[in-house]
């Protein structure tokens, strides 16, 4: 009786390949009516099942990546609905951004196992397979919430919460005044709404610019390799990278081009650029490379200064790091320890990093890799976490835009109202659920109500 | 003896649960009776004579949408009609009226005696009959045994109700009445979950008694508001005002000096009282810093000089209550007519019930009103009327029928019952409404009453007048979107004046009415705009729906992404024990509980949304069994 129409699912995106292999990745969308979004995202509608070479463009139309894309109406499909599935060259950091620009064309980054589930739901697995479903679900649930906990540990977590306890106390107002209108109390004229909320947002900002931290793990950390020629900043690219891509030889200036690599360490992504060797030239080319690399550096977030350890810190390399950014930080190391008699480590100069390594023996490198991670401000967490974060993300950017919407409609309490409750769902999902009930048993607490 | 006749639906108790739950299962053809203690308390006020207020008011527009009574029998016994928050958007206002009892009494009376299909039978129902877990009839008092389908109970505050005044206290339904013992008894045996919760009531006063010059004066809105959509103004009473006085230190310390022998605080009463509407002495204990309480002096009546003085409900001994009540401004020779007092009754964990309000241990047998552990009124009515249509529809062997939380207050309100039970006595709030911009007092007719007239309890004069709204309101905003208004056409001086600023594009009538400063009735001012809808209600509807039209769009699609989970049946076989991977607790909350939808599952305290994915999983894997086995 008085039956509604039937299921309509969201929009889901994951990257459905194990981060940190090389090669391709691909990004896979379902859910109903892509038609949309395919014409946003490649410009052209596609024809179902064919591969086609698209190029993938942002939300300004630049090309994030070119690729195959691939389209399976329902119900001929993985999940039985529209499909969509994208294959870039891309490195983890190429995909997060394809990933990003779904999520901003309204699409929702999946739960962990729940392609699998749409799949199940929509009779595309059978029976035999159901029990591993649950078993995904509940692994992925239980790996879900651990990654939650492990993120939601310390300063983050009181930052979140210290938001929401304050867009409570907002809500409390703003609830009691509608639905305690005839109380002698003024809830929301004396209290400062206005001005309550933009404490809230101010510190929501905060929050989120804090919370950019945890990009560097999804947007990679851009590393360039500066110092002057024949340091071995080439060869050291080629260890890294574990290919000979670039050109290495015992002729000073041999880097013109910058060379750009992006390798893992544990899944982070690093953007490693190798540059031309710094030093005076009137070799026109040279000058040019040189010009590049300065260009890198500006756009790096760390530099990882090469110095020769037979010669020390020279004049030369000082006259270098002087120039570097003041704000970008710095690693200092010293290569060709293999010719001296010493062995890889560690040093701490006033405070700066100096790390001993062989580009050529592979001495150091596990320290070096160590502590890049460190540097990126990697800790020690497992697999998923990166999931949690990124959700615990995108709940904080939808809650400053309910905020943000809040603020707009401030004259209005009851869009006022609901705005500051969508932001509170949107927390909800990092601090656990705070309902209806919980809210008036704050009013009852507080204020003295009722007849 | 035997009474000679079946009935289709037995309802129990005559208070508002019950009046709303007899005359829908009657309206919808039932044969029903309405046994109740006493005929000359139907639709008795048990407390204060007001009806509605925020959330009230709206659950009393939609008992009116599917044909119940409380909102005419407000529009025929309200002494003071107001709007409260009439300054806040349309979503959030509410009606409400302070009603003349014996006025709001013969009201409903007069509509129960009137009703085809129904009778009334005075005597106190002390047991019932059943047929293994079917609910089969009622004895009464006197061994009457009376045979039907489907029983409503809505006993109130009846059941083991015990009052206390100070340091004594009696058995009591409510003072003056009598309790239902033998009935609560035999609850107990059926081992339905019961508790036990409490609620208050202030001293009556002699209104000749009181100051009046040194009181607020608070009139009502003129003019006055209906409540019913069939309602009109001349059907209102003479209309009175309320005053406002406060209680003051002295007040306070009297309540202070008189705790020692506060039934509250000496630990007498056990049940919890709610917490949105303490005793005096509550509010004095837990809010010490307050130093004065605001009291509405509010008129029982236009016949009585009796008032009711809101804001003291008490429990305190007479003495005391006589030097408090004395102590406020204006009432230094109160007389007081009948002392404040509290009452403890017992009441279901309503977590026992279905969302049609049938307990789920025994068939046929339907719960509403206080004795689910609400309180008020319109909580009252709401539920009986609900009740009472499932009653009927159970006696006629049909489905029964419920409301999702996007469609009414009243969803809402049995589905946080259902699933959240209650800790303390459960008032509506619209704080509890997650699609309140949708659940508003104006348009609660545009989303129940075509149910209703589906179900039988709308009838034909309602019907007509509906129907009639409906298509204006359609018609004009078809016409709104339709017609383009060319900056041409409209010279700068009107466009300023009506829209504020210069017209810099086209645009139809409906995309300048829902910038927030335009007014329906400034709009149609404007070269162009046609003449526009006369009958206020229709204008005031497409300027709503106008008004709110992005917000409404953004829930309802929330709604409709939630729609299929939410609805999606529970089988009541369910084994949950076989439900792979889920905790221990959740497997013993759902068999305890028994929801009946994966929506109801959800909201279950403890029941993750993994859980909800691993019950999913479970269902779709034995349906797909089932299914294989009929192949
Ligand atoms: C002291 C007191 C204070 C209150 N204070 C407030 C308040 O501050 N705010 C508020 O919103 N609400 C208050 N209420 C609650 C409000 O009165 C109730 O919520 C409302 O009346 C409940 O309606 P009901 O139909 O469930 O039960 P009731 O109105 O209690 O009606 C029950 C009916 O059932 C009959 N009945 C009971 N048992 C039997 C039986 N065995 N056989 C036959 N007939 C039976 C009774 O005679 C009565 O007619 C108060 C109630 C009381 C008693
Ligand atoms: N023994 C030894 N030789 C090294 C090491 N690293 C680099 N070399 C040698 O040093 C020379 C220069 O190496 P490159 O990697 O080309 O140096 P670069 O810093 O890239 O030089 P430019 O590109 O000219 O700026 C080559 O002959 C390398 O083989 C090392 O750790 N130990
Ligand atoms: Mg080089």
């Amino acid at each position: 009786m008085l039956q509604k129409g039937m299921a309509k699912t969201d929009t889901i995106a994951a990257v459905a390949t194990a981060p940190g292999r090389g090669g391709i990745g691909v990004v896979r969308i379902s859910g109903y009516q892509l038609s949309e979004l395919v014409l946003h995202l490649l410009g052209k509608p596609l024809r179902p099942r064919f591969a086609s070479l698209k190029k993938f463009l942002d939300i300004d139309g630049s090309v994030i990546d070119e690729g195959i894309a691939l389209y399976f109406p329902a119900p001929n499909s993985f999940t039985g609905e529209d499909v969509l599935e994208l294959q870039g060259h891309g490195g983890n950091a190429v995909m997060q951004r394809l990933l990003k620009r779904c999520l901003n064309l309204g699409v929702r980054l999946a739960e962990p196992g729940e392609f699998t589930k749409r799949a199940f739901l929509n009779d595309k697995l059978d029976l035999a397979q159901a029990e591993s479903v649950a078993d995904l679900i509940d692994a992925a649930s239980e790996e879900a919430a651990k990654s939650a906990v492990r993120s939601l540990q310390g300063e983050f977590s009181n930052a979140v919460h210290e938001v929401v306890e304050r867009l409570i106390h907002l809500r409390m107002l703003v609830e009691a005044s509608i639905d305690f209108p005839d109380e002698d109390i003024d809830f929301l004229e004396a209290a400062d709404a206005l001005g309550k909320l933009s404490g809230v947002r101010e510190q929501l900002q905060q929050l989120q610019n804090r919370a950019k931290q945890g990009c560097l793990l999804r947007e990679g950390v851009h590393v360039v390799l500066v110092g002057q020629p024949n340091v071995g900043k080439s060869s050291l690219l080629n260890l890294l990278a574990g290919d000979e891509v670039a050109i290495v030889t015992a002729i000073a200036g041999t880097t013109r081009d910058t060379v750009r690599e992006e390798i893992e360490i544990k899944g982070v992504p690093f953007h490693i650029i190798d540059t031309a060797g710094l030093r005076d030239t009137s070799c026109e080319v040279e000058q040019i490379g040189i010009a590049r690399t300065w260009a890198a550096v500006d756009k790096a977030s760390l530099a990882l200064l090469l110095l020769d350890s037979r010669e020390g810190m020279t004049s030369s390399d000082e006259a270098i790091l002087a120039r570097l950014p003041e704000n970008l930080p710095v690693m200092q190391i010293f290569n060709k320890i293999d010719l001296l008699p010493r062995e890889a480590g560690i040093e701490f100069d006033a405070g700066v990093k100096r790390i001993f390594v062989s580009a050529k023996s592979g001495a150091g490198m596990d320290l070096l890799r160590e502590n890049l991670l460190e540097v990126a401000g990697w800790e020690q967490t497992g697999e998923g976490a990166f999931m949690a974060r990124e959700r615990h993300l995108r709940a904080l950017d939808g809650a400053g835009a309910c905020l943000r919407n809040a603020e707009n409609n401030w004259r209005q309490l009851e869009f006022f109202a609901e705005e500051l409750k969508l932001a509170q769902n949107e927390l909800n999902s990092i601090t656990g659920a705070f309902g209806a009930d919980d809210l008036l048993g704050e009013i009852f607490s507080r204020f003295c109500i009722g007849k | 003896m035997f009474f000679p006749s079946l009935f289709d639906v037995i309802v129990v108790g005559g208070g508002h649960a019950g009046t709303e739950a007899a005359l829908a299962a009657a309206r919808m053809g039932n044969k029903t009776l309405l046994l109740t203690h006493n005929i000359e308390t139907l639709g008795q006020m048990s407390c204060n004579p007001a009806i509605g207020g925020i959330g009230k008011g709206h659950l009393v527009k939609e008992i009116d949408a599917l044909g119940g009574v409380m909102a005419a029998a407000t529009d025929e016994g309200g002494i003071q009609f107001r709007i409260l928050n009439s300054s806040k958007g349309p979503a959030v206002r509410a009606t409400r009226a302070q009603a003349d009892r014996s006025l709001y009494k013969q009201a409903i009376r007069r509509r129960l005696e009137n009703q085809p299909n129904l009778w009334l039978f005075q005597q106190a129902v002390d047991d019932f009959t059943l047929s293994g877990d079917q609910i089969t009839g009622v004895v009464t008092q006197l061994g009457v045994r009376f045979e039907a389908h489907a029983v409503v109970l809505t006993a109130g505050t009846f059941l083991a109700g015990l009052v206390h005044v100070g340091q004594s206290s009696y058995q009591a339904g409510r003072a003056g009445d009598p309790p239902a013992i033998s009935l609560a008894h035999r609850l107990r045996e059926l081992n339905l979950p019961v508790g036990r919760l409490k609620t208050g009531t202030p001293p009556r006063i002699d209104g000749r008694s009181l100051d009046y010059s040194v009181m607020t004066e608070q009139p009502g809105d003129d003019p006055a508001p209906m409540f019913s959509y069939l309602g009109s103004s001349n059907q209102h009473p003479q209309q009175v005002s309320c005053w406002i006085t406060y209680t003051n230190e002295r007040t306070h310390d009297i309540i202070r000096n008189g705790l020692d022998r506060s039934p509250l605080y000496t630990g007498v009463i056990e049940g919890v009282g709610p917490r949105y509407c303490p005793s005096i002495e509550d509010k004095i204990m837990r809010f010490a810093d307050k130093d004065n309480h605001q009291i509405f002096v509010e008129p029982e009546g236009l016949s009585t000089h009796e008032i009711y003085p809101n804001g003291i409900s008490t429990s305190l001994p007479f003495d005391v209550q006589y030097a408090l009540v004395r102590s406020m401004r204006g009432f230094e020779n109160a007389h007081i007519t009948r002392p404040g007092y509290a009452i403890e009754y017992d009441y279901f964990d309503p977590r026992g019930l279905k969302s049609t309000l049938e307990t789920k241990a025994i068939k046929g047998l339907f719960f509403a009103g206080q004795i689910n552990g609400t309180t008020g009124y319109e909580e009252a009515g709401a539920q009986g009327l609900l009740a009472g249509i499932n009653a009927g529809l159970f006696a006629a062997g049909k489905e029964g029928w419920s409301l999702g939380r996007d469609q009414a207050y009243l969803g809402v309100m049995v589905d946080d019952l259902i699933t959240r039970g209650v800790s303390e006595p459960y008032r509506m709030f619209t704080s509890r409404a997650e699609y309140r911009l949708l659940l508003r007092e104006d348009n609660a007719d545009l989303r129940l009453t075509e149910i209703g007239r589906e179900l039988g309890v709308v009838d034909d004069e309602r019907w007509a007048l509906f129907s009639t709204k409906r298509d204006a309101v359609a018609l004009e905003k078809e016409r709104l979107k339709s017609t383009w208004v060319n900056p041409r056409m409209v010279d700068v001086a009107s466009a300023e004046r009506v829209l504020g600023q210069a017209m810099e594009r086209e645009y139809t009538l409906l995309d300048l009415l829902r910038r927030p400063q335009v007014s329906y009735q400034a709009l149609l001012t404007l070269p162009g705009a046609g003449n526009g809808v006369f009958d206020p209600r229709v204008a005031e509807q497409v300027e709503i729906q106008a008004k709110y039209q992005g917000y409404i769009e953004r829930q309802q699609e929330e709604i409709e992404r939630h729609h299929h989970y939410e609805a999606l049946h529970l089988p009541p076989d369910t084994d949950y024990s076989k439900v792979h991977g889920l905790s221990i607790e959740v497997k013993q909350k759902l068999a305890q509980y028994r929801p009946e939808t994966l929506g109801q599952a959800a909201r279950l305290s403890g029941v993750t949304p993994a859980a909800i994915s691993l019950l999913l999983v479970y269902l779709k894997r034995n349906q797909g069994r089932t299914e294989k086995k009929s192949a």
